[in-house]
C-alpha cells in the first residue's frame, strides 16, 4: 500500500487558498489518486490517531475478525458498519460524513429520523451503546440492522 | 385532521418526522436518503413487518403541485423487469410512491469498474428491449423517457431491471421552473426537448445512446472509436433525429440486435474461425476457462452474473503465460505496456526474429508483410488494444492478417489491424468493447493468453 497523506476536504481547501500558483498545486496535488480506498482510509486514520485497530473495532462493537477484514480491505462494509466505525473512532458529524464518503455510502441526512438520531449522538459524543439506546427508545432500527449489505 | 392524530401516535416528539406521510412511516422505517434533488427525495426504506427493503420517491407538493395518485398514470408494476409498486402515500406536503428495492448494481456503476464483452452489452440491451416492449404494449403505453445506465439495474438475481419511473408519468411539472424537460441530457431524444410529442420512439433513441455508451464509453459519436459495423448501424438508426427514421418498435431493435450478434457473423466467416469456435465451445464445456462466452445464450437468469472480475482474468493470464513460457515479463501487470514490451514478448514467447519484429530488414520495402510492426515505431511508445491484438494474431498466423500497410481504408483504419481485431472479436480473443487508450501489461498478457488458447484449441491441443 502506498503511503498517502490523509487530509480532510477542509485542509485541501486551505491548501488551495494559500497556494499562489495553480500550476504548482496541480503538479503537487492534482495527480493524487482521487480518494483512498475505505480500508486505506481507516488504516491511515488509525495511524494518525496512534491507535491500534483492535481498540477501534471494540469501541465500534464490531465482531473482531470481521473488523480486521475491514481494515485489510478483504471485506466491504455496509453503511451501518461505517457508522459503527464512526463511533469506534469517536468521530464528530463531519468526520462521519467524510468516512461515509470514502466508503461511497449515502451521507447522513437529517430529514431521515434514524439519521437524525445518529447525528445527534455523534454531535453529543455518545458512545455506541448510548446511541443504540437512543435508537431503541424511538423505535428505530439499531445500527447493524440496516440491511442492504456491501 | 386525521393526519395529526397519527403523527402524535408516532414515538419521538423530539425528532420531527419532517412531514412525510405518516402512513408510510407507520409501515416502513426510513433507513437512508439515496438521493435528494430540489423537491424530490429518494429514500431507502425497510418494511417493518418483514424487513423487506423498499425505495420511496417523495415529491414535495410545493414543487410538484399537480402530482397525486390519480394523476400518477398507469402503474407499470405487472411488467417483468420493473420493480413492483408497494404503495402510494400522500398528505398535504408530500406525494410518495414506494417500490420494491432491487438488490444489485446499476449499469453505470458496473461499467465504471468492469469491461463488458460485446455479447454482454448486446444481452443487456436485448433484455431492455423486452422490458420496454412490455411497457409500450400496455393498453395505455408507458414511455419511460429516461433510459440510461443509472436507471438500469443488474440484479443480484441475474435479472436486468429498469427503474425510476419518475419521468414515465403523464403529469406536467408545472411548478418546476429549473428544468424545461424531463429526462437526461445526452440520452433524451430531440423531441423530448419540446420539438414534438414523445412516444415509444423516444425510448428507442435513448436505447441507441445507451448502446453507444456501453460500446464506446461515450454518449456522443466519436470518430476515433471503431465499432463493430452491424452494431454501429443499429445505433445510427436508433438515434436518428426524426422519429420516423428510427426503428418503430423495440421489437425491431431486438431483432436487429440478435441478427447482429457477433457469433452469427463468425459463422458466416467460416474456415478457421468456425473451427476455432467449435473447439472453443467444446473446450468451454470441457471445463477450460476461456472467459469469453463463445456461444450466445441470452435470456437465462444466470447469464448476467457470470462475470469474472478483470483482476482475476488478468492474474490468471499472467500465471498462464508464466507457466507456459516461464516468462517474467508480466510480473508488474499494472504498468503501462509499451511497444518495447510487446516486441520483447513476441520474441520471448514465440521466438520471432528480432529483425522481423523490429522491421529493420533494409532490403524490403517499408510496407510489406515482412514487417511485423509499423516501421519507425520506437520501444518507448505505448500500445493500444488493437495493436496488441494485431501483433498477437499475426505472431500465430501471419496469413490471417493482411500485411502492415500505412494506407488507411475508407473509414480511417489500418486494414491489417482491422482484420486482426475482427478475428479477435469473433473468436473471443478480445474481451469487451474497443475503448481507446493505453493498456497495461496485464491486459497485454490477457490478450496473449487468450490468443494462445484460441489457437491451441483450433490446433486441437
Amino acid at each position: 500500500m502506498t503511503e498517502r497523506p490523509l487530509r480532510s476536504t477542509g485542509e485541501i481547501l486551505q491548501n488551495l487558498f494559500s497556494e499562489p500558483s495553480l500550476e504548482h498545486w496541480m503538479a503537487r496535488e492534482g495527480n493524487a489518486p482521487d480518494y483512498p480506498s475505505f480500508s486505506e482510509y481507516i488504516t491511515a486514520l488509525c495511524k494518525k490517531r496512534g491507535e491500534p485497530p483492535e481498540r477501534v473495532i471494540r469501541r465500534a462493537d464490531i465482531e473482531k475478525s470481521y473488523g480486521h477484514h475491514l481494515f485489510s480491505g478483504r471485506r466491504k462494509p455496509s453503511r451501518d458498519t461505517v457508522l459503527q466505525l464512526a463511533f469506534g473512532f469517536a468521530l464528530d458529524y463531519d468526520g462521519a460524513q467524510q468516512m461515509l464518503r470514502s466508503a461511497r455510502k449515502s451521507p447522513l441526512y437529517p430529514r431521515v429520523r434514524r439519521d437524525a438520531v445518529i447525528i445527534f449522538c455523534l454531535a453529543h459524543r455518545y458512545d455506541i451503546v448510548a446511541c443504540q439506546e437512543a435508537l431503541e427508545q424511538y423505535g428505530l432500527p439499531l445500527l447493524g440492522e440496516g440491511g442492504r449489505n456491501a | 385532521m386525521p393526519e395529526d392524530t397519527r403523527r402524535a401516535d408516532l414515538p419521538g416528539p423530539a425528532f420531527s418526522d419532517c412531514g412525510y406521510p405518516p402512513e408510510m412511516l407507520a409501515d416502513f422505517d426510513q433507513m437512508e436518503c439515496l438521493s435528494s434533488r430540489p423537491g424530490r427525495e429518494t429514500f431507502l426504506l425497510r418494511r417493518k413487518a418483514d424487513g423487506a427493503p423498499a425505495v420511496a420517491k417523495c415529491y414535495d407538493r410545493a414543487v410538484f403541485s399537480a402530482l397525486s395518485a390519480e394523476r400518477e398514470g398507469p402503474d407499470a408494476s405487472g411488467c417483468p423487469g420493473v420493480p413492483r409498486l408497494l404503495g402510494q402515500y400522500e398528505n398535504a406536503a408530500f406525494f410518495c410512491s414506494v417500490r420494491e428495492y432491487i438488490p444489485g448494481v446499476s449499469l453505470a456503476a458496473y461499467v465504471a469498474e468492469h469491461e463488458m464483452t460485446q455479447q454482454q452489452i448486446v444481452d443487456v440491451c436485448v433484455r431492455l428491449c423486452d422490458i420496454l416492449g412490455a411497457l409500450h404494449a400496455r393498453p395505455t403505453p408507458i414511455i419511460h423517457r429516461d433510459v440510461k445506465p443509472e436507471n438500469v439495474i443488474l440484479g443480484d438475481d441475474g435479472g436486468v431491471y429498469l427503474i425510476d419511473f419518475d419521468t414515465a408519468r403523464t403529469f406536467k411539472p408545472e411548478a418546476e421552473s429549473d428544468t424545461q424537460f424531463f429526462g437526461t441530457r445526452g440520452y433524451a431524444a430531440p423531441e423530448q426537448y419540446g420539438f414534438a410529442q414523445t412516444d415509444e420512439r423516444a425510448d428507442i433513441y435513448s436505447l441507441g445512446v445507451l448502446l453507444r455508451f456501453l460500446l464506446t464509453g461515450s454518449v456522443r459519436e466519436s470518430a476515433h472509436v471503431r465499432l463493430y459495423r452491424p452494431l454501429a448501424k443499429i445505433i445510427d438508426r436508433c438515434t436518428a433525429f426524426a422519429p420516423e427514421k428510427r426503428y418503430q418498435t423495440v421489437g425491431a431493435v431486438k431483432s436487429a440486435l440478435l441478427a447482429a450478434n457477433p457469433r452469427r457473423q463468425a459463422l458466416r466467416a467460416g474456415g478457421i474461425v468456425l473451427a476455432a469456435l467449435a473447439l472453443c465451445a467444446a473446450l468451454a464445456f470441457g471445463g477450460v476457462k476461456l472467459y469469453q462466452r463463445i456461444t450466445y445464450t441470452p435470456f437465462t437468469p444466470d447469464h448476467i452474473p457470470a462475470f469474472v472480475s478483470d483482476e482475476d482474468r488478468i492474474a490468471d493470464a499472467v500465471a498462464y503465460l508464466r507457466e507456459k513460457y516461464g516468462t517474467a515479463l508480466f510480473d508488474a501487470p499494472d504498468d503501462i505496456a509499451t511497444v518495447g514490451d510487446l516486441r520483447a514478448a513476441l520474441m520471448e514467447l514465440y521466438g520471432l526474429e528480432r529483425d522481423y519484429v523490429y522491421g529493420i530488414n533494409t532490403d524490403m520495402p517499408q510496407e510489406s508483410e515482412a514487417f511485423f510492426l509499423p516501421w519507425g515505431w520506437d520501444d518507448g511508445q505505448t500500445v493500444d488494444r488493437d495493436i496488441a491484438v494485431y501483433a498477437a494474431v499475426k505472431a500465430h498466423d501471419p496469413a490471417i492478417v493482411a500485411d502492415w500497410s500505412s494506407l488507411k481504408d475508407d473509414n480511417g483504419f489500418y486494414p491489417g489491424v482491422r482484420v486482426a481485431v475482427a478475428f479477435a472479436e469473433e473468436t473471443g480473443i478480445t474481451t469487451g468493447a474497443n475503448r481507446p487508450g493505453d493498456i497495461s501489461l496485464g491486459e497485454l498478457a490477457l490478450i496473449f493468453a487468450n490468443t494462445d488458447r484460441v489457437f491451441d484449441a483450433a490446433a486441437g491441443k
